[in-house]
């Protein structure tokens, strides 16, 4: 999987939960503070993410992720995992 | 412990209420009189949790909280007009006011001159703050905002709102919310009608309208696009003074259940004689006294972050308990708690709706079960103090273990993890205010709190994902179906 079919499809999820296009969608936008996007939605668009790329992350795992680039990383580095 | 400032100005407005307070009075005008409201001003109560600097008193919210307590064993109306506007009203003025809007309008705020009101609600926008409709942008010097608010409290005569608005692109951020300071006669503003409630009959609940409403930038209150951070710290400092209100109004309750019981004869004896009888009364005072304390831990925290997941806890835990403590009151009457001139119909009447504004209970426990589960994960594992920590570390553990992120997708098991936290946070706090009294009815109520906080957690760690059955009795045609 390419690196922009990722983030595409990670902006594609969060699409979903805030009513902001996806073009309008950047890496360096804050969950909460930007996207407008509460404890619980950023959670379950975590828990979305994992279920879509089928990954096997924990609730421990997304504690620090506040970014729509955090969340890229975490999708891709558990991918990596994955794939290991 | 209140202060001695603390405690002499509660014992002013009990002396105040008692005399000029007539709740049955204000719940059949569906007004607090003018001259209730002077008077409340004249003592002070208006700028208790202002700054000094412009005429307040400079209190702190724990503090508050033992006023409005007060106010509320004699009437919820009142207390939620002078509550809301200590802190929803008043709060981002005070915290995020810049200089200029201080000297404006704090010292009419302080003397209770000009009353606040605070407005989020919308009519389509209940407790989800991120899809408010009411929009501002930006035309020239000013700011034109459209859109309508619902349910605002001190509507019909507030001098100044706060109020939460969408603005797209303000201060950067693409869907942020801010705040704006609305004043009644600024043009395109109307404050709707009255509406007319089940309870809180003396408080006035407008609607608000804004058809164009031109305000200058002045008027933005802290930074563009960060309401929602500066929401969740007004909202905090009013769920607390709320579950404040809840606590006198459990207090009065809990009073005339006991001046009954031990003057109603039944059986040859008074009822307080009866087994049955004297449990509930004990587990009346028991519930009030957590709700008091955990309204106390949580006002302490009032310059802690933590102060945003307590007040979750105290608002849930304090309404429910002050709706729960009526109903046992009513009950304990028998027939006479049926009519109005007991007082405690109203009471019924008037606590009903705190479990519904401010954040609607269901929601609040959604969140503090979230906030529970992503705390622990930051945290990493802590070793608990005593059996029900123990409970509760156990169940936010099955959750994640057997879940993992998919619990995130399901609000009834973070529901279900939100009530046990509620207990579990309440029994804490009534545990530690008990060992600071050393008192031995205190430590016996800690017990009694804690003891039924063991039941709650058992029953909601009990709580499974499979909702088949629920499907099944809605005609779903499979688990999981929406429509």
């Amino acid at each position: 999987m390419t690196q922009p079919t990722i983030e595409t499809r990670v902006i594609h999820l969060i699409s979903q939960l805030v009513p902001v296009k996806s073009q309008d969608i950047k890496p360096e936008q804050r969950l909460r503070d930007d996207l407008g996007m509460d404890s619980v939605s950023s959670m379950e668009l975590l828990s979305m993410l994992a279920e879509d790329f089928e990954l096997d992350v924990g609730v421990e795992d997304v504690a620090d992720v506040h970014t729509v680039a955090q969340t890229i990383e975490l999708v891709k580095v558990f991918l990596a995992k994955k794939a290991a | 412990m209140p202060s001695d400032v603390v405690a002499a100005l509660t014992e002013q407005t009990r002396r105040y209420c008692a005399k000029e307070v007539n709740a049955q009075a204000i719940d059949a005008a569906a007004k607090i009189p003018k001259q209730v409201l002077d008077g409340l001003a004249e003592l002070g109560l208006f700028g208790i949790t202002l700054p000094e600097a412009h005429g307040g008193a400079g209190l702190s919210l724990a503090d508050a909280c033992h006023v409005v307590d007060e106010v509320a064993r004699f009437d919820r109306s009142v207390a939620v007009s002078v509550g809301l506007h200590l802190g929803l009203g008043t709060r981002g003025l005070v915290r995020y006011g810049s200089a200029g809007q201080h000297a404006q309008w704090l010292p009419a705020l302080a003397t209770g001159q000009t009353i606040a009101a605070f407005s989020t609600t919308e009519p389509g926008a209940g407790s989800d703050l991120s899809s408010l409709r009411t929009v501002a942008t930006e035309k020239g010097e000013h700011l034109s905002v459209t859109g309508e608010k619902s349910y605002v409290t001190n509507g019909a005569f507030a001098g100044l709102f706060t109020v939460a608005v969408s603005t797209p692109g303000l201060g950067g951020a693409q869907r942020g919310q801010s705040l704006v300071l609305v004043e009644p006669k600024d043009r395109g503003f109307t404050v709707q009608r009255e509406e007319h409630k089940l309870g809180l009959k003396g408080s006035s609940t407008t609607g608000l309208l804004f058809e164009d409403a031109l305000l200058p930038r002045e008027r933005l209150l802290g930074e563009p696009g960060q309401g929602a951070r500066m929401l969740q710290h007004i909202l905090s400092w009013g769920r607390t003074l709320m579950s404040a209100g809840c606590c006198g109004a459990a207090a009065f309750a809990i009073d005339k259940a006991t001046e009954h019981t031990t003057q109603r004869t039944q059986f040859g004896r008074p009822l307080f004689a009866l087994d049955v009888v004297k449990e509930r009364l004990a587990r009346l005072r028991a519930r009030h006294f957590a709700m008091e304390a955990l309204v106390q831990a949580t006002a302490r925290k009032e310059q802690d972050e933590a102060l945003a997941v307590s007040s979750l806890a105290a608002k849930v835990f304090c309404s429910e308990g002050a709706g729960w403590v009526a109903d046992e009151a009513v009950q304990l009457h028998g027939a006479l708690g049926f009519i109005e001139d007991t007082g405690l119909a109203l009471v019924l009447r008037d606590v009903r709706v705190t479990r519904i504004f401010e954040g609607a209970n269901d929601v609040l426990l959604t969140h503090l079960g979230t906030s529970e589960l992503a705390r622990r994960a930051q945290e990493g594992p802590k070793h608990s103090i005593n059996e029900l920590e123990s409970a509760l570390a156990d169940f936010a553990q099955s959750l994640s273990s057997k879940y993992k992120l998919r619990v995130f997708r399901t609000p009834r098991l973070l529901h279900a993890l939100g009530i046990a936290t509620e207990w579990v946070m309440a029994s804490r706090a009534a545990t530690e205010r008990a060992h600071e009294s050393q008192s031995a009815s205190h430590l016996a109520m800690a017990r009694l709190i804690e003891q039924e906080a063991r039941v709650v957690v058992a029953q909601a760690a009990a709580v499974s994902a499979d909702d088949s059955l629920f499907h099944q009795v809605l005609g779903l045609e499979r688990p999981g179906a929406t429509s």
